[in-house]
């Protein structure tokens, strides 16, 4: 039989608590998937004294500790925000790190809501991702997650994907590392004007490149629903369960908001700060 | 200010907020369309449904293939259990659609409007 599992990477910078937060998720994951988690950090010590004897993770997968020369502003709401290092460059890993046989890789913002993804680890599809999106302000001009740049290629999202261990999933993840080894070359190559590296963009690039350099998509199949965002511009207030509030950013108005609320649906909370607040009451 | 003028401001946020949350609840609604099966993934339309209706009228129901939302090609063995189960989903959606979007309906606050139930 084969072994279904999330993966989930954190590692902290010298603000933000990716551990935690990926506790968090472990957590959630249980609830609404049913299925184990999995933990690559290079904080290993440090995760093991937050779990106080608790075994949420079915594994934990150290690497390296990096300080991370990727840096970009994190914002915390409109009016706040703060330059940090960024270190999502070990994604490409995911493939060989997994103990999985399908594995759902998820970013450890991305707070799971109800039981949608089950239906991957049943799909005939080797390998999923979201292409369509929706940012839950619905106010904002977004054309930056429908292609890499404004003559690129399509956008994929890799906030979560679906792999399973098969040849074609392998040679997207070794490609996704080629395109990170050589960020300098292929972000210029996709027109993307940005120097920071993203994973989105790597994984967009090397769909691109797997489709025979084409747009016509038939390598990545999409995964169930959209993919619901709030930006690091709009804050989370609360979770309860399946409920989720926020504020979101009001168009034109800077530092006002509008109320907002979800329920049993999933979504990805760029605001890590607010995100760090409402689960642990963290002050910033 | 003008009393007029700053009820109808309050009243334009309850709107808004109102708005947003009709918004959500079309996209729980549409979320909660999706039928799985086969190891592929429907979205119930009522075209989708119209269509295999029309199937299973003129008696093709054994090992028919259907386009999934991947457009790939699926084969469903029993399209009367697809059918079947398709609808049961449809008025699930609906019915859940229904009731939070009447609920809301009957809220008279902004902070009624987002809590949770």
């Amino acid at each position: 039989m084969s072994k279904n599992g999330v993966l989930l990477f954190a590692r902290n910078n010298s603000v933000l608590d990716y551990v935690k937060q990926a506790i968090f998720l472990a957590g959630r994951i249980k609830t609404y998937l049913n299925i184990p988690t999995s933990i690559v950090t290079d904080s290993t010590d440090y995760l093991i004294n937050q779990l106080d004897g608790e075994s949420i993770f079915d594994e934990i997968i150290p690497i390296p500790f990096e300080d991370g020369t990727n840096k970009r502003f994190y914002f915390d709401g409109t009016l706040t925000h703060k330059r940090l290092s960024f270190k999502n460059d070990f994604r490409a890993s995911a493939y060989d790190l997994s103990p999985y046989d399908n594995t759902l890789l998820m970013d450890t913002d991305y707070i799971i809501s109800n039981s949608l993804f089950k239906s991957c680890f049943t799909s005939n599809e080797n390998i999923m991702m979201f292409k369509e999106s929706y940012d839950l302000s619905d106010t904002r001009d977004n054309t930056e997650f429908d292609f890499v740049s404004d003559c690129g290629v399509d956008f994929w999202w890799a906030t979560v994907v679906f792999f399973k261990k098969c040849e074609s999933s392998k040679i997207l993840f070794d490609l996704i590392g080629h395109v990170s080894d050589n960020w300098s070359y292929y972000r210029r190559l996709y027109q993307i004007q940005s120097p920071m590296f993203r994973n989105d963009f790597a994984f967009s690039i090397a769909i691109h490149i797997l489709n025979g350099l084409i747009g016509e998509n038939s390598c990545v199949a999409k995964l169930p629903g959209k993919h619901y965002y709030t930006i690091d511009k709009d804050l989370l207030v609360s979770i309860d369960d399946d409920y989720l509030s926020f504020l979101v950013e009001r168009k034109d108005y800077l530092g006002e908001y509008l109320a907002l609320s979800t329920k049993g649906q999933s979504v990805h909370v760029m605001n890590k700060f607010s995100l760090e607040r409402v689960l642990y009451g963290r002050t910033f | 200010m003008d009393e007029r003028l700053e009820k109808a401001l309050d009243f334009s946020k309850y709107m808004v907020t109102m708005n947003n949350q009709k918004r959500i609840l079309r996209e729980k609604f549409n979320e909660n369309l999706l039928y799985f099966t086969e190891g592929s993934q429907f979205t119930i339309t009522k075209e989708l449904i119209t269509f295999v209706s029309m199937l299973v009228e003129r008696d093709i129901i054994a090992d028919v293939v259907l386009t999934d939302d991947n457009d790939r090609p699926v084969m469903i063995p029993n399209l009367e259990n697809f059918q079947d189960e398709l609808l049961e989903k449809y008025f699930q959606a609906s019915n859940e659609y229904f009731n939070s979007y009447t609920s809301l309906g009957k809220k008279r606050s902004v902070e009624k409007l987002i809590e949770n139930e």
